[in-house]
């Protein structure tokens, strides 16, 4: 009920009669109920074709996915249910295994990078300056650049032995640069920096929006108490953007899980299994093999995986604040 | 009032959009042919980059003027995905175009196809290149109507300023001794081997019998030694550097940064439009795939496309006369023409292939174009996608350096055995 007269409520102003309701219900119970009614069919009318998208392509499917998890089905034979066969299958496949450390290897080293550059740069950009924000828009912009060409022109830049970055290390007096994504030690190091500096534009804006909203009386009060920069940092950025750093780090960790797009253009997961990533192996195993229940079980994995960390993350976050 | 009209605007709103979407799903199988001709749906992927189909479609619309052939064009990269996902949810396109052998196992094996052996029994058998690929249990599925199959592209001016003799029946040292002698006379790399595992296991397993599903891969030894040899003479452009800079085998040839490019037939055709827009200004030929030894079969690999009857085709028997049409002489001379290279091989068709303008008119290259064995690429079975999974990683590993050639082959044995065999 209360959610209906929430999403009734900008139709009533659009109306533009208020004036007319207390009137029409005035000692009319009947009236009032169906009144309300209409109420609630117009709330849901106007939520039900979102609602109905988020069923047919999110929520039924996922919850499908729990139940094919313990199946054997290749979308064209009935569901056979195996009970935790796939799962047995997934934790002795040395590719299992090896894909969930990729993950985590990738995660631990996008989320503090990211993290950290993130905020450096806001800390940079959050002045004012002439033309300051054509610095802003310079560091948002690789999040808003097509994510093939980001990852082609880095395949460019990593090349082993004409690519930029090579021939600056090997400028600067390193005679063996590393084969970056033609090398099983080097692919990885060579995606999270892709990644990061994909990414780092988007959560500066969101640092700069928690810089922003923290008071300037304290950054004066601090002042004027003799704290340096770096005490001001310390105690009054630090500690005003903790809200901001939890949204950041959760979402930052969620999409660091999901890594996907950015992996398959730039390695396909070479060279070798060297950076195969899970939400990967759930499309080769389910769109590529037709294996949908072992697809689903690896998914529930990752599902589980990411829900544990995040679980994690709010826990602390509200010790924290306690 | 207004808060009625309002009220029920949105419900109707709603109640269009429910009634769209399923509409849009229905929609395509019930538009009938233009003008009172029977459509016939045929899906395809890349419809204006594959000229096949338009050839193939239009020569069959001339011949048969109460059909009307509705192309079904898909994205080629994720077509077997597409169809798949088509045929779960029970589409009645008639006929569905096999990507490769793999892809028309699975759909075969799951009972997705028609069986059409008797279509089959009426083709000429002999000369349809391909055709054993299809058999299931004694039944067919799919006929074939393109096979291409490996050769060798080679520059004959880059020969020529090196003062080497054009390739004819060479072997495997001799190709890698020619690529040497012409990277170190000339400013190109004597040859480019592309990136793709098949250039190195698919010839190993046609040329000395191994079975690449089968577990052993000793065989792939030397061939493994050739590609190394040539990327550490500087003869070919190294593994490493063609993956990250994603080069095209195309750009290698027809730029004139390699001398030779052993590839498939398919190439052809757009070698042919290169040097028709002027991007490709120089004299080329074929030759046959460098063998173990010289002077005996000409052994190479290939794989065939086809054509297969949708279990659940709305127009079943139109179907069937088209697929007979296409694997037969019209079909393949619709195609012969404009250079892509039809399963069906008959002198007639070769030496309609071979009058296209811009084609080469030496001898050598008409005899490269009828190899005695197409082995197919990569065996036809259940497990050929995971193993192919294993053996790209593992090639990759070889490929880069990482591993010996002696360890990798390990590594792909002990591999497919643990995960696929077992």
């Amino acid at each position: 009920m209360n959610t209906s007269s929430i999403e009734a409520g900008p139709l009533a102003a659009a109306a533009a009669e208020p004036a007319a309701r207390p009137a029409a219900g005035g000692g009319r119970p009947a009236g009032n109920r169906r009144q309300a009614r209409r109420n609630t069919l117009i709330g849901w009318s106007f939520i039900l074709p979102n609602f109905l998208g988020f069923l047919a392509f999110t929520l039924i499917p996922v919850i499908a996915a729990f139940g094919l998890a313990f199946m054997h089905w290749n979308s064209f034979s009935t569901p056979r249910w195996v009970g935790l066969e796939n799962f047995r299958t997934m934790f002795a496949s040395e590719t299992f295994w090896i894909a969930l450390r990729n993950t985590v290897v990738y995660t631990i080293g996008h989320v503090p990078l990211t993290l950290a550059l993130a905020l450096g740069l806001a800390l940079l950009v959050n002045r004012k300056l002439k033309g300051i924000g054509l610095f802003r828009v310079a560091i948002f912009f690789p999040y808003i650049t097509s994510l093939v060409a980001v990852a082609v022109v880095w395949n460019m830049l990593f090349n082993p032995e004409s690519g930029p970055i090579n021939q600056f290390l090997m400028w600067i007096g390193i005679s063996d640069p590393p084969g970056w994504t033609s090398s099983t030690t080097w692919a990885m190091p060579a995606v999270i920096i892709t990644s990061v500096w994909r990414d780092m534009g988007y959560y500066m804006v969101l640092y700069l929006a928690g810089l922003q909203a923290i008071p300037r009386e304290l950054y004066e009060a601090a002042e004027v108490d003799g704290a340096s920069a770096w005490q001001r940092f310390w105690n009054v950025t630090l500690p005003g953007l903790r809200p901001t750093t939890f949204f950041v780090v959760v979402m930052l960790t969620v999409a660091s899980f999901k890594v996907f797009d950015l992996i398959v253009v730039m390695t396909e997961g070479g060279p070798g299994r060297s950076t195969t990533v899970l939400s990967q192996l759930i499309y080769r195993e389910g769109i590529l093999q037709g294996e949908f229940g072992y697809s689903s079980a690896i998914s529930l994995v990752l599902f589980l995986l990411v829900l544990g960390v995040t679980v994690v993350q709010f826990r602390i976050q509200q010790r924290r604040e306690r | 009032m207004k808060r009625r009209i309002l009220s029920t605007a949105s419900v109707l709103a709603v109640g269009a959009l429910a009634l769209t979407s399923c509409a849009g799903a229905a929609g395509t199988a019930d538009d009938g042919g233009a003008e009172g001709r029977t459509p016939l749906t045929v899906s395809v992927w890349n419809y204006e980059g594959t000229p096949e189909f338009a050839a193939l479609f239009d020569a069959y619309e001339a011949a048969n003027p109460d059909i009307d052939i509705q192309p079904v064009d898909i994205l080629a990269d994720n077509y077997a995905e597409k169809v798949t996902t088509m045929l779960a949810g029970g589409d009645d396109t008639d006929v569905l175009t096999m990507k490769n052998v793999i892809d028309y196992s699975r759909f075969a094996n799951r009972g997705q196809l028609e069986d059409i052996s008797d279509v089959v029994a009426d083709l000429p058998g002999d000369e349809l290149a391909g055709l054993d690929a299809f058999e299931l249990d004694g039944a067919y599925y799919a006929a074939p109507y393109r096979q291409d199959f490996w050769l060798l592209y080679y520059n004959k001016d880059l020969f020529d300023a090196a003062g080497v003799d054009y390739p004819e029946d060479m072997t495997w040292e001799e190709y890698e001794q020619v690529a040497e002698k012409i990277a170190a006379e000339t400013d190109a790399d004597g040859t480019y081997q592309h990136v793709w595992r098949s250039l190195v296991h698919s010839t190993a397993a046609a040329q000395s019998g191994g079975d690449l599903i089968g577990g052993d891969y000793g065989f792939l030894k030397d061939r493994y030694e050739t590609a190394l040899n040539l990327q550490d003479a500087g003869a070919s452009l190294a593994w490493s550097t063609a993956t990250s800079q994603q080069t095209g085998y195309g750009s290698m040839f027809e730029t004139e940064k390699a001398a030779m490019v052993p590839m498939g037939t398919w190439y052809i055709a757009a070698l042919l439009k290169a040097q028709n827009d002027g991007v490709a200004d120089f004299d080329w030929g074929l030759a046959a795939m460098p063998q173990l030894e010289s002077g005996g079969e000409v052994t190479t690999f290939g794989s065939p496309t086809s054509f297969a009857v949708n279990g659940n085709a709305a127009h079943s028997q139109e179907a069937r006369e088209f697929i007979a049409w296409a694997a037969g002489e019209e079909g393949a001379a619709a195609i012969a023409e404009i250079g892509v290279v039809p399963a069906l091989r008959t002198d007639a068709i070769t030496e309609a292939y071979f009058g296209i303008d811009g084609m080469p008119g030496d001898d050598g290259s008409a005899a490269a174009f009828s190899p005695d064995v197409s082995a197919l690429e990569m065996p036809v079975s259940e497990l050929s996608s995971d193993v192919d999974q294993i053996l790209t990683e593992e090639h990759q590993l070889i490929m880069s350096g990482e591993k010996s050639v002696d360890a990798g082959i390990a590594d792909m044995e002990k591999r497919v055995k643990n995960e696929v065999l077992d």
